[in-house]
């Protein structure tokens, strides 16, 4: 079981170049030519992965907040590995888009520079959640294969195992997947990741509340006061009430809906001020512990069709860039995230330019559906080229799947094997 | 708290489905000069427009435009942006109709109306009659009107059939409907609800299928405002954010004419429900089709009667999934209905008041009539329903409802199971799954039933705005 990682590699882009990088990446994506500039079918390891145009920042000089191209991907196992692939793979790809960014090995440079200047432009998350940790690329294609077979085998022997109870239809199974030696591997549950990782993992569970624990004094005091300026800040938000305009819409919409899953990719300004900038980075601090550590199993607060999140500061922490890879409509995402995750979105995004009114940080804000939606909408971008690798699937049928394998050859009791077949 | 509706200004197709007027059919119109020979021909049927107060007795006529409709009777840019993005790209915009699933068969270039192949379609008058012989004179007094020389050309007339209870694939039809806070039925519910029936249930905020009222969020939602110097004789109410309301008491139309393939329906059930020895066995049919649907033919939904159709039960609709029938052992997860109006089977916890009113927020008034076998173009013998829907946020209600719930292969927990009645059959593989103990039973390779042969998203504009739109709105658009 290798652990997921959120790799971000982000370069400013001169301005006379968005043009023709939007063009580029545009071309890129169309569905027909899906995979010929950036195979990303063919790098081991990846479950999503796009290439997005981030605009320079609003007002400000574009020397401060410059035009961007980012990659972004979720894949097993370290970086370094994945950026080696990439280059091996999307050589070519990453020189078109990349080669309009300052300091990019010339052509016929050695792989080994192409690595080295990614990692040069690698951004780290502020926080990145993942729906099952550990969960990896190959597991989740053998256990999908596994479901499939099983089901096929219901459907073939199913007037023979009607009249039969629950554990001898179970033992059929068994026997079956038994039987099979491409599902050897099925016998037994999945290998636990890899122990340094564990370590760390366990390390930052305790350790991060022991060091809070330690300056408890600290932030105790503190808050009163913090209380006070973040109403105080509350009071002189500026709601944006702009709604966006039908290109827009349009823009995006083009980009969204093709397969089960789709991309969100946002960027948003930091209210300006060092208190809307110390609180966010502290907020995304809370939000990283609970995405690793308490929502780490297929539900971020109460919603359970996102894949995999992550929020990133870029532009010295003037600007925040939200990506998110969710099952389903744009419009059922943002349902989710007002009907069940309201005060979550608000704790983050309340710190952005024009979002709209919060109080007490977490309050209001989201609830004010069209507000919201068209917040979301404003500061969207089109994610013109992006990869699923099980894009048939939901977040709940690899939980589904994952049960399914679990459940195969375990210690279950009768009811619990009721159960296990009700997930047919 | 709860704001009068101004019924004498709201059509009244949203305050009735006319059921007692059982003759109908509608007229598809597009402009055939300039704008104001049009204004004035639809300024003249404009009095005949039937609105929410009264209960007509006799014959009943509404009236609603699509955008392009809006843009010939000289609404345009940037009044129009203030309508929904849906709205006015249309229903056959690439992107919505990948959305809506109206591909390969159900895709607009194959349609006899409103697609990009078939006549323009501006404007929809709906008339309703007792009789089809009080039908023919009002489509004859109709036409007069608004056929003139310069105005307007019928691009299609479609025709129902006579109104009963049942839908051509042999099902009741029109059970559940939300009640609209504000009507009488409405409070009838709420009242009913206090004594413990689950009616109540039904009652959903007047702004979900009104402009101008409160929605199911207890906020207005976003409707076209227009800057008061285009109404200077006031001829359109005041919004409370400022501007003349040009949405004010009005709705969103969803029409889509749905072919339905009743020979292919019967033919299936009765391939897949074959005895052993070969024989036909029509319960088995009836039983698959009550599975597929989620009530039974005369209407007794299975989740209160799994066994057989009761006729005691026929109109029930007062009832949840979760208590009783959470794995869909008696209503299967994907049946019709079972998605169409999931009641308190989804999250957030399914069974709670909060997945209730999650789902209030997608739900649709229903005004559909069926059609068929008759002169509607659509092939001798063909059959459908003319679905017509009423909602006041397109995105959130209509779209939602047809991708996340009808369309969606993935609804609720299933892997490879659209609906199995209405969805399109895509690339993917189409399965039927019929839980059950000790294990499931799947159909696959459900062929496709219903077609999409037609639709637009149309405007359903309260009364003043209709008539602003006929005799106020600014030559061109502007001064």
């Amino acid at each position: 079981m290798p652990y997921q990682t959120a790799v971000t590699v982000q370069a400013a882009l001169p301005p006379d170049r968005v043009a023709e990088v939007r063009e580029l990446l545009h071309e890129a994506g169309r569905k027909s030519a899906a995979g010929e500039l950036f195979p990303f079918a063919e790098i081991p390891g990846v479950h999503f992965a796009r290439v997005v145009l981030v605009p320079e920042g609003p007002g400000g000089a574009p020397a401060d907040m410059p035009p961007s191209v980012v990659y972004m991907s979720e894949v097993d196992g370290p970086v370094e590995a994945h950026l080696a692939d990439l280059v091996r793979t999307a050589g070519d790809g990453l020189d078109r888009v990349f080669g309009h960014c300052a300091g990019y090995p010339a052509a016929g440079s050695p792989d080994a520079a192409r690595i080295d200047w990614l990692r040069a432009h690698e951004v780290p998350c502020a926080a990145f959640y993942v729906n099952t940790v550990g969960r990896g690329r190959q597991q989740i294609e053998q256990e999908a294969l596994l479901r499939e077979v099983i089901e096929e085998f219901l459907d073939r022997n199913g007037p023979a195992l009607a009249g039969r109870s629950p554990v001898e239809i179970r033992t059929a199974v068994q026997d079956y997947v038994g039987g099979r030696e491409d599902l050897a591997w099925a016998r037994t549950g999945p290998a636990p990741p890899p122990l340094g990782g564990r370590i760390r993992r366990a390390a930052h569970l305790v350790g991060v509340p022991l060091a809070a624990v330690g300056l408890l004094p600290l932030l105790l005091s503190a808050l009163p006061a913090w209380v006070v300026l973040l109403r105080l800040h509350e009071r002189r938000d500026v709601p944006d009430h702009a709604r966006p305009s039908h290109d827009r819409i349009r823009e995006l919409a083009a980009c969204e809906d093709f397969v089960a899953q789709n991309p969100f990719t946002a960027v948003g300004s930091v209210k300006t001020g060092p208190f809307r900038r110390i609180t966010l980075t502290a907020v995304l601090f809370v939000v990283d512990y609970g995405v690793r550590h308490v929502f780490d199993r297929g539900n971020l607060a109460g919603v359970k069709t996102i894949h995999f999140a992550r929020w990133l500061f870029i532009d010295g922490k003037r600007r925040v860039i939200f990506a998110s890879n969710y099952d389903g409509s744009l419009e059922s995402y943002m349902d989710d995230f007002i009907d069940k995750v309201a005060w979550g979105l608000n704790a983050v995004f309340s710190n952005g330019r024009g979002y709209p009114r919060v109080r007490w940080l977490v309050l209001d804000g989201a609830r004010d559906e069209q507000a919201f939606k068209n917040y979301l909408r404003c500061h969207q971008v089109p994610t013109q080229v992006w990869y699923s690798a099980y894009d048939t699937s939901t977040a709940h049928d690899l939980d589904t799947n994952a049960r399914i394998r679990a459940g195969l050859f375990g210690d279950l009791g009768p009811a619990e094997t009721e159960a296990w077949l009700a997930l047919f | 708290m709860t704001t009068p509706l101004e019924l004498d200004d709201i059509q009244g197709l949203v305050t009735r489905g006319y059921r007692t007027l059982t003759s109908a059919c509608f007229l598809v119109l597009a402009t055939a000069g300039p704008a104001a020979t049009a204004r004035a021909a639809l300024g003249r049927l404009a009095p005949r427009v039937t609105n929410g107060r009264s209960d007509p007795p006799d014959t009943a006529v509404n009236v609603a435009l699509t955008a392009d409709g809006l843009r010939r009777l000289g609404l345009e840019p940037p009044e129009l942006d203030g309508f929904p993005y849906e709205f006015v790209v249309g229903m056959t915009d690439p992107d919505r109709s990948r959305f809506l699933g109206d591909v390969g068969e159900n895709a607009p270039r194959h349609w006899r109306w409103g697609g990009p192949a078939g006549p323009p379609a501006h404007v929809l008058v709906m008339l309703y009659a007792r009789d089809g012989q009080q039908l023919r004179q009002l489509e004859a007094e109709t036409r007069r009107e608004v056929l003139v020389p310069g105005a307007f050309t019928e691009t299609a007339r479609l025709g129902t059939a006579e109104l009963t209870d049942r839908e051509p694939f042999g099902f009741r039809d029109g059970i559940s409907q939300p009640l609209i806070e504000g009507l009488p039925k409405a409070a009838l519910a709420a009242s009913a609800a206090g004594d413990g029936g689950t009616d109540g249930e039904q009652v959903v905020r007047a702004g979900e299928f009104v402009l101008g009222y409160p929605n199911e969020y207890g906020l207005l939602t976003d409707r076209p405002l227009l800057p008061t110097r285009h109404d200077p004789l006031g001829v359109l109410p005041r919004a409370p954010e400022g501007g003349a309301d040009f949405g004010r008491n009005g709705s969103y139309l969803v029409f889509r004419q749905l072919r339905q393939d009743v020979e292919a329906f019967r033919d299936y059930l009765d391939a897949e429900t074959r005895r052993p020895d070969g024989s036909s066995d029509p319960a088995a049919q009836e039983a698959l089709a009550a599975r597929m649907v989620g009530r039974w033919p005369g209407g007794a939904p299975l989740v209160r009667a799994p066994e057989h159709d009761d006729p005691a039960l026929a109109t029930d609709n007062g009832f949840g999934y979760h208590a009783t029938d959470p794995a869909g052992l008696r209503c299967p997860l994907g049946a019709h209905i079972r998605r169409a109006n999931p009641r308190d089977s989804l999250d957030p916890r399914p069974g709670s008041a909060d997945s209730v009113a999650v789902g209030r927020r997608h739900r649709l008034l229903r005004r559909g009539r069926p059609y068929g076998p008759d002169g509607t173009g659509d092939g001798p013998d063909a059959h459908g329903l003319h679905f017509l829907a009423l909602n006041a946020n397109i995105s959130r209600q209509f779209e939602f409802i047809q991708h996340t719930w009808l369309d969606n292969p993935n609804f609720n927990g299933l892997h490879d199971g659209p609906d199995p009645i209405v969805a399109p059959r895509q690339e993917r593989r189409t399965t039927f799954t019929e839980q059950g103990r000790p294990f499931r039973t799947r159909h696959i390779g459900l062929p496709q039933f219903v077609t999409v042969q037609g639709g637009a998203y149309f405007f359903l504009p309260g009364l003043k705005a209709l008539h602003y739109l006929c005799t106020a709105v600014p030559e061109g658009g502007r001064q």
